[in-house]
């Protein structure tokens, strides 16, 4: 099991020891909100760190702005930043490694594995209690989640309240760790691309109802993007607004900035977009599911990346996360890379 | 009576083989239907999804990919990184509940013009049945 005390104590005394500039980690949110990310400076203030079931949230993509703030600083403090990491955080930290964003020294990463379980899925925690705020839960030892409410305590199954990636989760502690807390286990998923499984075996037109639907739905608040720790792009590709073309405007400033697609919410465009943000995660996305958390009108955005994962593991028997070293998906190749569907 | 619907079909072509290859169908005289609109890259290796999906947005019907054979890229091994990125492409719309048929790919070297024909007259007859494709297009 894992222990919240030492997660504060190696905290406290690596943040003491200077060792790191500040910690990303977890703490108790306001209103109740079971855990929030937190940057601890102080070694003081370790103590507000938790780790709990709703520690959903994927805190890499912080590391983002550390790389642009330290860029933007004239003398920066070029010490590692702590951060905590479950097994699919630590995958992402593997991919920016892997596409040289970031260097290993410059994070020191405090790996929390799940164990057997993993993070709750709000939605159907929210349904299993009927509408009643959780003020405190954890697992138990016999993969339950023990809540309670103003009513009292209540167990309930872990595969019933666990978020659908855990469920498929094939790393369920960290990959990559400098401090690991908790036991180092390697579960093999029955099957790993079930929920995937349930869209394909819809037959093309249903197939096209549904995704009009969802991205229909779609409003392009980009929130998706700017929660991904891969969407980590100075400039992107759905940016290219229009710019006012004049007489000098030179046929070089024209092509640089083609306007791929547009702003209004119509389905051609939202589904140019959703395509592209999914391409452009192939072989990069670990399945944190944070862009579906975020999405304001739950697009289950997390198909069509769970999708391209699938599809690199079964025609380029390609693994996201677990090698810093391996090329990236698309620009690699392999003889026998699957050719049938070429004329 | 009604006109015949017309597919538009998009090829992209890389300049060394697939492109050289369609040039050979024109100068040889091979008769092929005039529904495609080649467009010429530098390998189709650089063919982004981007470029596939804009296609489609901007009303094509079909979309053909198509470059050298593999070990003849000229740059060696653009190919090999077109077959993999556009498998992916393949199986993203094909999920997406796009019809799988209006997006192709082919190797089409330097002297089989006969072979280009061959593909845009097939690919002609499969996205006719088909009709226009009106899911990607961008509404005006």
């Amino acid at each position: 099991m894992v222990n919240l005390d030492d997660i504060k104590k190696e905290a406290h005394r690596i943040l003491k020891e200077k060792k790191v500039k500040y910690i990303i980690g977890y703490t108790q949110g306001a209103n109740g909100f079971p855990a929030v990310p937190v940057f601890i400076k102080n070694p003081e203030d370790a103590d507000n760190l938790v780790w709990n079931p709703a520690c959903i949230h994927n805190l890499t993509r912080f590391l983002r702005d550390e790389k642009k703030r330290r860029a933007r600083e004239k003398h920066p403090d070029n010490r590692p930043v702590g951060i905590i990491v479950k097994g699919c955080d630590s995958r992402a930290i593997n991919v920016l490694l892997q596409e040289k964003y970031i260097a290993r020294e410059d994070v020191f990463v405090l790996g929390v594995s799940c164990e057997d379980t993993g993070v709750v899925d709000e939605k159907k925690l929210a349904k299993k209690l009927k509408g009643k705020k959780a003020l405190c839960f954890d697992w138990d030892e016999n993969r339950n989640l023990v809540v309670t409410t103003e009513d009292g305590k209540s167990t309930i199954n872990a595969d019933e309240v666990l978020a659908e990636r855990c469920l498929e989760c094939p790393a369920q502690s960290p990959v990559v760790y400098d401090i690991l807390f908790g036991d180092k286990v390697k579960l093999s998923p029955e099957d790993r691309f079930k929920s995937v499984e349930k869209i394909e075996n819809l037959s093309q037109k249903e197939r096209w109802a549904f995704w009009k639907e969802q991205f229909d739905k779609c409003i392009r608040c980009y929130a998706c993007r700017s929660v991904c720790p891969m969407c980590y792009c100075d400039e992107c590709v759905v940016d290219t607004i229009s710019f006012a073309v004049t007489a000098d405007t030179t046929a070089e400033e024209k092509a640089q900035k083609i306007k791929w697609i547009d702003k209004s919410p119509v389905t051609s465009e939202t589904y140019i977009y959703h395509m592209i943000r999914a391409i452009h995660l192939a072989g990069r996305c670990i399945d944190c599911g944070e862009c579906e958390r975020v999405c304001p009108l739950d697009i289950p955005i997390r198909f069509l990346n769970k999708k391209l994962e699938k599809e690199a593991k079964k025609l380029f028997d390609y693994e996201v996360g677990f090698d810093p070293d391996q090329l990236s998906l698309v620009s690699s190749f392999r003889d026998e890379d699957p050719e049938d569907f070429i004329r | 009576m009604a006109e015949e619907f017309e597919p538009k079909i998009v090829a992209f072509l890389c300049k060394w083989c697939s492109s050289a290859g369609s040039d050979l169908a024109g100068v040889s005289r091979m008769q092929y239907p005039s529904n495609v609109v080649p467009i010429t890259v530098m390998c189709s290796g650089s063919v982004s999804p981007l470029y596939i999906l804009n296609a489609f947005n901007k009303g094509a019907d079909g979309v053909l990919v198509s470059g050298c054979h593999p070990g003849d890229c000229h740059y060696i091994k653009g190919n090999y990184y077109a077959r993999r990125r556009i498998a992916l492409v393949k199986e993203l719309l094909e999920y997406s509940g796009l019809e799988p048929e209006r997006f192709q790919m082919s190797w089409v070297s330097a002297a089989e013009g006969t072979k280009y024909t061959e593909i845009i007259k097939d690919f002609v007859k499969i996205l006719k049945p088909l009709g226009p494709q009106e899911k990607l297009r961008r509404s005006q």
